[in-house]
């Protein structure tokens, strides 16, 4: 699991380029140098966790009370989030090189507005929470969909994923409507920010420039085998995501431990400034959507029911770590413009169901 | 270098936190991060990734890729070297620090008792028909439910609360008052509820220290303190110094 250095990359490669044009393509063979990455990748993880051991054996931590609690609120965000990154990175992979081309594009409608609907609807058979769906997203993009069409998905799955749906009921049920809210609510703005995204006329122009040129370049590896490209999916997809997941948690850690809870807990009771209060913890706390119903739980006498649907519907879009994650693919005006239209959408949607409730 | 730091960090920053979740889930503290209920799920996928890191290192398409990529200016390759400077860090922590839980820092900033923690509401009527040994199965989050529901003393007498936690000063009156009190947890220490019991105990930040796990049994009784905000606090027939238990969460 170390680096390599520069000249050993270029051997690297010149070393399975030989292998392409010595045998054609034809099935990749282990050269000698693969297999000693192999060996060094088995024996840093055996390393690290040797290492783990032995460190974890030193009990009492030097570090202050506060330093110590960032950290752990940070180390909780990661870990929790680490299982659906990952899911999310194989979905995209088994989008990217399991499907037949082509196959989630032949059955959808050609009317713009239904096509969206029916790609938010995808979510209900995808066990993704927001962070995962970023890779799974990217993947969809590269495969052909338009990135308004993308970015419905990307907005709609994590609220209307199954594991989302159980456990917002598990933590609600039915009560003041706030499962029917999010999920409707979900969908509704979803689609709302699908169209007003595809207004654009230039959709490439949405994306960071990294990213649109890949979308850009053409598939060049037809003659790697499909674990091959699995593989390289998957390296790809964690050296984009995983910094931007590491940071994200850092600073939601670091608000956490800087910023009271009562200060929020006492806006509770008015009905904007709950709802706005919601936006602001939904923002900060940056947990996965299919959790975070059991995250808001303990609120939910001190909050208006209006107020947690705010919640549930915005922080699955919008929080400081998505942000992180999603600003490897968009640009940051897009960032912005969709920030305040899913504020607005989703502080609309808790004040009508604080007035209905 | 640039080009396959680029390339590999992903895959160094995942398997270095997957080895790091996999050795925590080993010697059972990854509870100190997550909900037991969520505990399986991440070790399936933990198991998942590592299969993919070391695989990734056979990986010809890895190799090949990112070459192509524009050269990137020094502005951005600054920002992206700081953020994986950052990233990185983060990581080598979750690696060499010992496991912590949340300590009495977050239990003072998150307001002990401030929200009603819905899944542990204790009913009145039920437990004041119980027994002694109902009443020592009682933890800090079921007697600080019940604590906000009644100030009533006749509801307490007779009853020994007998609870574990660490201590956290009262903020009212720090130098006779400290709270017992316990994280309560729904899904990651991310949503931890700090919930506690007062105890009067004049001076005792003498023999104990804050963040301190404690074993107290005693009967409720009008805080003496005149300046806790607290109306009932527990008055201690016994507190002894306890290790911090393996599941230092309440869920």
């Amino acid at each position: 699991m170390g680096t390599r250095t520069e000249t050993e990359e270029r051997s690297h490669q010149s070393h399975s380029h030989e292998h392409d044009h010595g045998h054609g393509p034809t099935k990749p063979r282990l050269s000698r140098k693969r297999l000693v990455w192999l060996i060094v990748g088995v024996a840093g993880i055996a390393g690290l966790l040797a290492m783990r051991g032995l460190v974890g054996e030193a009990s009492g931590s030097p570090l202050p009370n506060q330093v110590q609690d960032l950290l752990t609120l940070s180390f909780s965000v990661i870990i929790e989030s680490l299982p659906f990154v990952v899911l999310g990175i194989l979905l995209s992979i088994v989008v990217q090189a399991w499907l037949p081309d082509g196959i989630l594009m032949r059955y959808l409608p050609r009317n713009p507005v239904l096509r969206r609907l029916c790609i938010s609807m995808f979510g209900v058979v995808l066990p993704v929470c927001e962070c995962g769906n970023v890779p799974l997203s990217r993947g969809l993009i590269i495969k052909g969909f338009t990135v308004s069409e993308s970015m419905t998905l990307l907005l709609a799955a994590p609220i209307i994923n199954p594991i989302t749906i159980i456990t917002t009921h598990q933590a609600f049920g039915f009560d003041d409507g706030i499962l029917v809210a999010r999920i409707v609510g979900g969908l509704a703005i979803a689609n709302i920010v699908g169209w007003l995204f595809s207004l654009h006329p230039r959709q490439f122009d949405l994306l960071t420039p990294k990213f649109a040129a890949e979308c850009r370049r053409p598939d060049g590896h037809d003659h790697e085998t499909r674990v091959g490209k699995s593989l390289g999916i998957f390296v790809r997809e964690s050296s984009v995501i995983m910094p931007a997941l590491f940071i994200g948690a850092l600073v939601a850690g670091a608000i956490q431990t800087a910023v009271p809870r009562d200060v929020l807990v006492q806006l509770g009771s008015n009905p904007l400034w709950s709802i706005l209060a919601m936006m602001v913890l939904a923002f900060v706390i940056a947990v996965c959507s299919s959790v975070d119903a059991f995250f808001i739980l303990p609120f939910a006498s001190t909050f208006m029911p209006g107020s947690i649907v705010t919640f549930l519907v915005f922080g699955p879009i919008i929080d400081i770590k998505m942000l992180a994650i999603l600003r490897t693919t968009f640009t940051t005006k897009v960032l912005v413009q969709l920030t305040i239209i899913v504020g607005l959408l989703s502080a609309l949607l808790g004040l009508v169901v604080n007035y209905v409730a | 270098m640039w080009p396959s730091i680029q390339r590999w960090r992903g895959v160094i920053l995942i398997g270095t936190a997957t080895a790091a979740i996999v050795w925590l889930a080993l010697s059972g503290q990854l509870v100190l991060y997550i909900h037991p209920r969520y505990v399986v799920f991440t070790v399936i996928m933990a198991v998942i990734t590592l299969v993919f890191v070391t695989a990734s290192t056979l990986s010809r398409a890895a190799a090949d890729h990112g070459e192509d990529d524009a050269p990137v200016g020094r502005g951005p390759r600054a920002i992206s070297l700081v953020g994986l400077v950052l990233a990185g860090l983060t990581v080598v922590g979750m690696l060499v620090l010992p496991p912590a839980t949340l300590s009495s820092a977050t239990a003072d900033q998150r307001d002990i008792n401030s929200t009603t923690i819905s899944a542990g509401v204790q009913n009145l009527d039920e437990v004041s028909g119980g027994t002694a040994e109902s009443f020592a199965a009682l933890t800090v989050v079921d007697w600080s439910s019940l604590l906000r529901q009644t100030n009533d003393l006749s509801f307490y007498s007779g009853k020994t609360a007998d609870v574990t936690g660490f201590i956290t000063p009262d903020a009212s009156d720090p130098d006779n008052v400290f709270y017992v009190s316990r994280f309560f947890i729904t899904c990651c220490a991310v949503d931890a509820q700090p919930a506690g019991v007062p105890v009067y105990y004049p001076g005792w930040a003498d023999t104990m220290a804050v963040d301190d796990w404690v074993h107290v049994t005693g009967e409720f009784t009008t805080n003496p303190s005149t300046l806790s905000a607290q109306p009932l606090a527990l008055n201690p027939s016994e507190v002894t110094a306890v290790e911090q238990p393996a599941e230092p969460y309440l869920y």
